[in-house]
């Protein structure tokens, strides 16, 4: 019994270690990004590994959960007589909640883990120290930039993800099931409401943005300097960027649109 | 006791002047109570066992690790009690030379030895070119500016590393095992290249090493670390006439001495008994 109140104490007080260093190495983070401001490049640099390397897993994935968004939304609206109703329902389903949501845990699994394993590996082979030791700032010259492309990067995902969420639920329920075009958008037109859906579905990926790219980028600079440490890094930022991605939407969800 | 350090602006005086430095990691102590002085233009070689804390000594007299106590102070600045900026702008002017070599793998030989250029200069690109070409040629790799760092050897990829350390021109150069792991042609040339640079360009070289008789050969002052003291300390031809028969068994690499060779056992006959019973 008091052994495992002991080990409950330890896990404790290394949890609450973590997260305030957690802390600490994003407020480093923070007073790093103004001096990114002559150097536009390293942002841009980034943008294209973090964001344009993610198009292609994001593009397919939009595609595919809108494709399905149109088939069983088709099939449930029908029976009510509903089928003109298609467009409003994917379009408000992706731009709420599955744009932002499957973006941030695919942008999780695909640029997050390559973040920490780029950032982990930097430091296991001492890059990262010999850039201290030429007097070159790590968080500034590589935390920084990476940080502030994987939160650039993810609102535009989350609405490529969302557009071609709708050209998929367009393909399926117009092309396939015989849906009416004209309603299809227009009912998108109509009740798509741009504060009240796109604006909080912007700051939904904004926010998943901020937590998985800090989640990524600090699993990479604490990373014990082995393969082993590496390896493990890579998992937890997949694994906690994804739960933090969950937790955060019901909070969020439950604020925007929700009467709790 | 620890003796107070003399200003070490002054031309003659140290460049690096340590003093009652203690260092512990978790219970282990790894320094206690070292007194040391890197003299200026002088090749200073430090060595010990392996494990003795001779890297966390760079990275001390480097500011990457702060010391329990004591003071670490490099040209007349106490490394720990600078400010971010400050620091930084003393590295600007060391070079370290990491066992691993420690290149940025994203980029070829050139652009690994313009990054501190690129970073710290504004200078105009054909004139990074000169300067590259320079320090690639004084290192023997001009030719080799366009491989990638995965196309090196061991002992390419440091004299790059040696060659990047060098750019900004530094006061001081911090080599952290060169000769580990080095062929003896690879060997040669890094001896050669450490005591050629130094005299060239006015350097001053601290040698973290346990390679006995490059350092002997090398080095204008020795230090024998060893348990976080210092050992002895002075020229190649002093220590060799040391009293010592720590040193005496570290500079011939003895197997058996001071350091023994058992791990401390009980009994040998008694512990063979014991599994009998």
């Amino acid at each position: 019994m008091l052994g495992m109140i002991q080990r409950l104490g330890r896990w404790g007080l290394s949890f609450f270690r973590r997260l305030g260093r957690a802390h600490l190495f994003l407020l480093e983070v923070l007073a790093g990004l103004p001096s990114l401001l002559p150097r536009p490049g390293l942002v841009v640099q980034q943008l294209y590994s973090v964001g344009v390397l993610s198009l292609l897993i994001i593009v397919v994935s939009g595609l595919f959960v809108g494709m399905v968004l149109g088939l069983q939304g088709y099939n449930t609206l029908v029976d009510f007589g509903a089928a003109e109703s298609l467009g409003v329902v994917v379009a408000l389903t992706l731009v709420r909640e599955l744009g932002p949501v499957v973006t941030a845990l695919l942008f999780a699994g695909r640029a997050g883990s390559a973040l920490t394993a780029e950032i982990g590996l930097m430091k296991a082979t001492e890059q990262l120290s010999g850039m201290e030791m030429m007097a070159v700032d790590p968080m500034r010259r590589v935390v920084a930039p990476r940080f502030l492309a994987g939160f650039i990067s993810m609102p535009l995902l989350a609405a490529i993800f969302s557009v071609v969420g709708v050209y998929g639920g367009y393909f399926v329920g117009v092309g396939l099931l015989g849906v009416d075009a004209g309603a299809y958008w227009s009912q998108i037109q109509d009740k798509v409401d741009l504060h009240e859906d796109i604006y909080n579905g912007v700051i939904k990926s904004l926010a998943f943005g901020f937590v998985v790219t800090w989640i990524a980028v600090y699993e990479g600079y604490d990373t014990v300097p082995t393969s082993e440490g590496v390896s493990r890094a890579t998992t937890r930022t997949v694994v906690h960027g994804a739960l933090a991605v969950l937790a955060l939407d019901f909070v969020l969800t439950a604020l925007m649109f929700g009467d709790i | 006791m620890a003796t107070d350090p003399p200003a070490t602006t002054a031309p003659q005086a140290p460049l690096v002047c340590i003093r009652g430095l203690r260092f512990t990691r978790a219970s282990r102590v790894i320094f206690d109570g070292v007194d040391l002085d890197i003299p200026r233009g002088k090749v200073t070689a430090i060595m010990g066992p392996s494990g003795t804390g001779k890297t966390t000594l760079l990275r001390l007299i480097g500011g990457q690790l702060k010391p329990m106590a004591g003071s670490v102070v490099v040209d007349g600045q106490e490394v720990a009690k600078l400010g971010h900026g400050e620091l930084y702008a003393l590295r600007q002017r060391m070079g370290m030379l990491f066992q691993s070599g420690a290149l940025l793998t994203d980029l070829n030989v050139f652009d690994n030895v313009a990054f501190p250029l690129r970073e710290h200069t504004d200078l105009p690109e054909a004139m990074i070119r000169d300067i590259v070409l320079m320090k690639l040629e004084a290192v023997g790799l001009r030719g080799g500016h366009q491989l990638l760092t995965n196309e090196l050897s061991g002992g390419m990829a440091r004299r790059v590393a040696l060659a990047r350390a060098i750019a900004l021109d530094p006061m001081m150069v911090m080599y952290d095992e060169p000769f580990a792991g080095q062929d003896p042609i690879s060997m040669g040339v890094l001896v050669k290249l450490i005591r050629l640079l130094n005299d060239a360009m006015g350097l001053t070289s601290i040698v973290v090493t346990h390679d006995v008789s490059e350092a002997m050969g090398i080095a204008d002052h020795l230090y024998l670390i060893s348990d976080g003291k210092v050992v002895e300390q002075g020229s190649p031809a002093q220590l060799e006439d040391s009293a010592s028969a720590w040193v005496h068994q570290f500079l011939h690499g003895e197997p058996d001495g001071p350091v023994p060779f058992h791990y401390p056992a009980p009994d040998f006959f008694e512990d063979l008994m014991a599994g009998e019973q």
